[in-house]
């Protein structure tokens, strides 16, 4: 057993961290992210890849601690598990470049995170396929070139890549409140060729699958970082901040808070790693949809503890939006949700303590 | 990083498994299992198994007898106890005063006590809480007054786990007055049969006589029973309990009591949805906490020694205990009387003892996030 990180390891975590801690705020940094390497995570050696889910973790924390706003969970986790699974590598290595960005239309409305739940069908037309239906919540969709679309072809699900201008595809857009880029998306007889299929016919579901379990890992080490800044705000606070002539940090009462939030902050950092972990080793979609969902559950519970024990010990100034906890906050908010919340990832766990593993061996318990 | 263990870990994992299996007398086992109270003379007979395979004491260096293990291994070895229902011996010896006396004891100290500790010839108790001192362990007002070569202790000990049982007490006795209270405190050891010594069993709200109030009246004990210097008790008395929390967590057996608890639910045909999740809650927690104490104990193989953090552990791992044995009492309804409540009632103990979870939540304010 060995917890240290690599040389190589390192030099991630400090290069996103540095770019974490500057102003990154608006401004264009696919370019950039692209020439660190950065959208190469995960992807094969032969392509400039390197590293696995433990390096995303590395860059998500960072990304969470300085609250950058990114398409990266979407556009190179999600889309580029996706296409990875699919054996896609001239779409993959478009990815890698920045060439060309992905993201996945694959949630419906009324479907509450459920990604079986397609009702968007493609009829085959001779040589191509017509898709129609409405994908809700579709995260990063204005800066991807093509869209990566679950729709029926009979029983089964398949994935197509449907370019974002292609005839027939709208997008309605509203503001997030933690400032991603989100739109319901339409879909009106969209003619999709052969070659736009993702994976086999038929085979979507377990591609998605793989990508959101990878997506959510990404995001619980976000959830981590973020976690992470706001703890930090709340110590640093109170210690400053001054009440019946004595810093408010010296009241047990507000003491004990912290120590609650600092644990949890603890039980969080663990289980991302552990998710990470998971998905570096785990082959058995089981046990890996078990590992992932512990670890969402238990992040977005104590992700809304932290956040909001941290605008409640900051008083009124927590409340402003001029201040940056607040902001954390409202990603944290988001990030509980986004890819099924505690409840729908505590329910999924259950499911898979129950299911016989792919295997055919009990999941395992310890 | 590298998470799984090496071809030597689980090598060594076998080896203590298979020797479990073969040395465990199978009448423990089937208390322990059963969640039975042992008896001095089970703890004794294991004792002495472990004891003559060189197995006691990991938390020992090896000249006194320690087993040289990494504290990877010592981990292994602590899940196979558990999983083998095996019983976990009594800590107040072996890694309470052993690791004091190593610490801070001379060579004739080491001689005298520490080969009896790991045969399990003597056991020992713990004399630190007082009527009027728990959590503020420092106004304690038992006295060792200088008489002589001797201390004459007079005072009162108590909630004592295993007094009726133990050969000898390691007691915090104040023996001067300072104008600060953690001073003038020292760390003696005392004979049980000393003349003066009673022991008085206190019954839990469970029913059980684990515990006991310890008078001692003009108890006379030699100077050079006193482990390290005058005055140095305070000290001594911080860096045992840091030694006990850490192993407090028990995520093995919280484990095993986990499936216990799947079982119960499983043949009881309980299907309450809300009771499956706060279940499930609870199995993702321990989850969490058994890979944080993977950490520290990474941290630990780095030759970092243990922490505040292992405050984390103590809070959460016995939140843990008492949540599932909470669960397990509302798994079976009506029917829990006889035996979940008992235990139910018993475990509410381990958020008080070790340093309550409020004092460890201080340690993590003041130490950890320097408030």
């Amino acid at each position: 057993m060995d917890f240290t990180l690599s040389p190589e390891q390192l030099l991630i975590k400090d290069s996103v961290a540095r770019f974490a801690a500057g102003d990154h705020a608006g401004g264009e940094h696919w370019p950039t992210f692209a020439e660190l390497g950065w959208l190469a995570i995960g992807a094969p050696e032969d392509l400039g890849g390197f590293g696995g889910p433990l390096e995303t973790l590395l860059l998500m924390e960072q990304f969470g601690r300085g609250r950058v706003v990114s398409p990266y969970v979407a556009q190179v986790v999600f889309a580029g598990t996706i296409l990875r699974a699919a054996e896609r590598t001239e779409l993959l290595q478009r990815l890698v470049e920045g060439e060309e960005r992905f993201a996945v239309a694959y949630e419906e409305p009324h479907a509450r995170y459920d990604a079986s739940r397609v009702a968007t069908a493609a009829v085959r037309d001779g040589d191509v396929y017509v898709i129609t239906g409405t994908k809700a919540r579709v995260l990063d969709p204005s800066t991807a070139d093509t869209l990566i679309v679950s729709a029926r072809t009979g029983d089964e699900i398949t994935l197509f890549a449907v370019p974002r201008d292609a005839q027939g595809v709208t997008l309605a857009k509203y503001d997030a409140e933690d400032g991603h880029d989100v739109a319901n998306v339409r879909l009106e007889s969209v003619r999709a060729g052969a070659s736009a299929i993702l994976g086999p016919l038929g085979g979507g579901l377990a591609l998605l699958e793989l990508g959101l379990d990878h997506a959510t890992g990404a995001l619980c080490a976000e959830g981590l970082g973020l976690m992470s800044t706001m703890l930090e705000a709340t110590v640093e606070y109170t210690k400053q901040r001054q009440q019946f002539g004595v810093p408010i940090g010296s009241f047990q009462a507000l003491q004990h808070r912290m120590a609650e939030m600092f644990i949890e902050l603890e039980l969080a950092r663990s289980m991302a790693y552990l998710a990470a972990m998971t998905l570096g080793e785990e082959q058995d979609p089981v046990a890996r949809r078990r590992g992932i969902s512990a670890a969402k559950a238990q992040i977005a519970k104590s992700g809304r503890f932290v956040g909001q024990q941290a605008i409640q010990l900051h008083g009124g100034i927590g409340m402003s939006e001029e201040y940056k906890v607040g902001h954390y906050f409202k990603r944290m908010t988001h990030v509980e949700r986004l890819l099924g919340d505690a409840d729908f990832h505590l329910a999924r766990f259950i499911a898979a303590r129950g299911a016989k593993s792919e295997a055919g061996t009990p999941a395992p318990v310890g | 990083m590298d998470l799984a263990f090496s071809p030597e870990e689980r090598a060594f994992r076998e080896e203590v498994r298979a020797f479990i299996a073969e040395r465990l007398p199978a009448d423990i086992r089937r208390k322990v299992q059963a969640g039975d109270p042992l008896v001095k003379d089970d703890y004794a007979r294991w004792h002495r198994i472990l004891s003559e395979r060189g197995w006691v004491a990991p938390s020992w260096p090896q000249q006194y007898g320690g087993t040289g293990w990494t504290p990877v291994q010592k981990h292994i070895f602590e899940e196979e106890i558990s999983y083998g229902w095996a019983p976990r011996l009594l800590p107040f010896g072996l890694s309470m005063v052993a690791p004091v006396i190593i610490e801070f004891g001379n060579d004739e100290q080491r001689a005298r006590y520490l080969p009896k500790i790991h045969t399990g010839e003597e056991f020992w108790c713990q004399g630190y809480s007082e009527p009027g001192s728990g959590s503020d362990l420092a106004s304690l007002q038992t006295r060792a007054e200088r008489n002589g070569d001797n201390y004459v202790i007079n005072g009162t000990k108590t909630w004592i786990t295993a007094a009726q049982w133990a050969d000898w007490i390691f007691v915090l006795a104040r023996t001067s007055q300072e104008p600060k209270k953690q001073d003038g405190i020292s760390f003696i050891l005392a004979d049980m049969k000393t003349p003066g010594v009673t022991v008085r069993p206190i019954q839990t709200i469970d029913g059980g006589r684990e515990i006991n109030e310890v008078h001692l009246e003009n108890v006379e004990v030699p100077v050079a029973n006193r482990v390290g210097g005058e005055g140095q008790g305070w000290n001594i008395a911080k860096f045992l309990l840091e030694h006990e929390r850490t192993g407090t967590a028990g995520i093995p057996g919280c484990r095993q009591q986990l499936e216990a608890l799947y079982e119960l639910l499983a043949h009881e045909h309980v299907d309450d949805r809300r009771l499956h999740e706060r279940v499930a809650q609870v199995e993702i927690e321990l989850e969490a906490l058994a890979f944080t104490e993977l950490r520290t104990l990474a941290a630990e193989s780095a030759g970092k020694r243990p922490g505040p953090e292992s405050s984390i552990l103590k809070i959460k791992g016995t939140e843990i205990q008492q949540a599932i044995s909470e669960l397990a009492l509302d798994a079976l309804g009506p029917y829990a009387e006889r035996h979940l409540a008992p235990k139910y009632f018993n475990y509410r103990k381990t958020s008080i003892y070790a340093g309550s979870n409020e004092i460890q939540k201080n340690i993590i304010a003041k130490r950890i996030l320097k408030l």
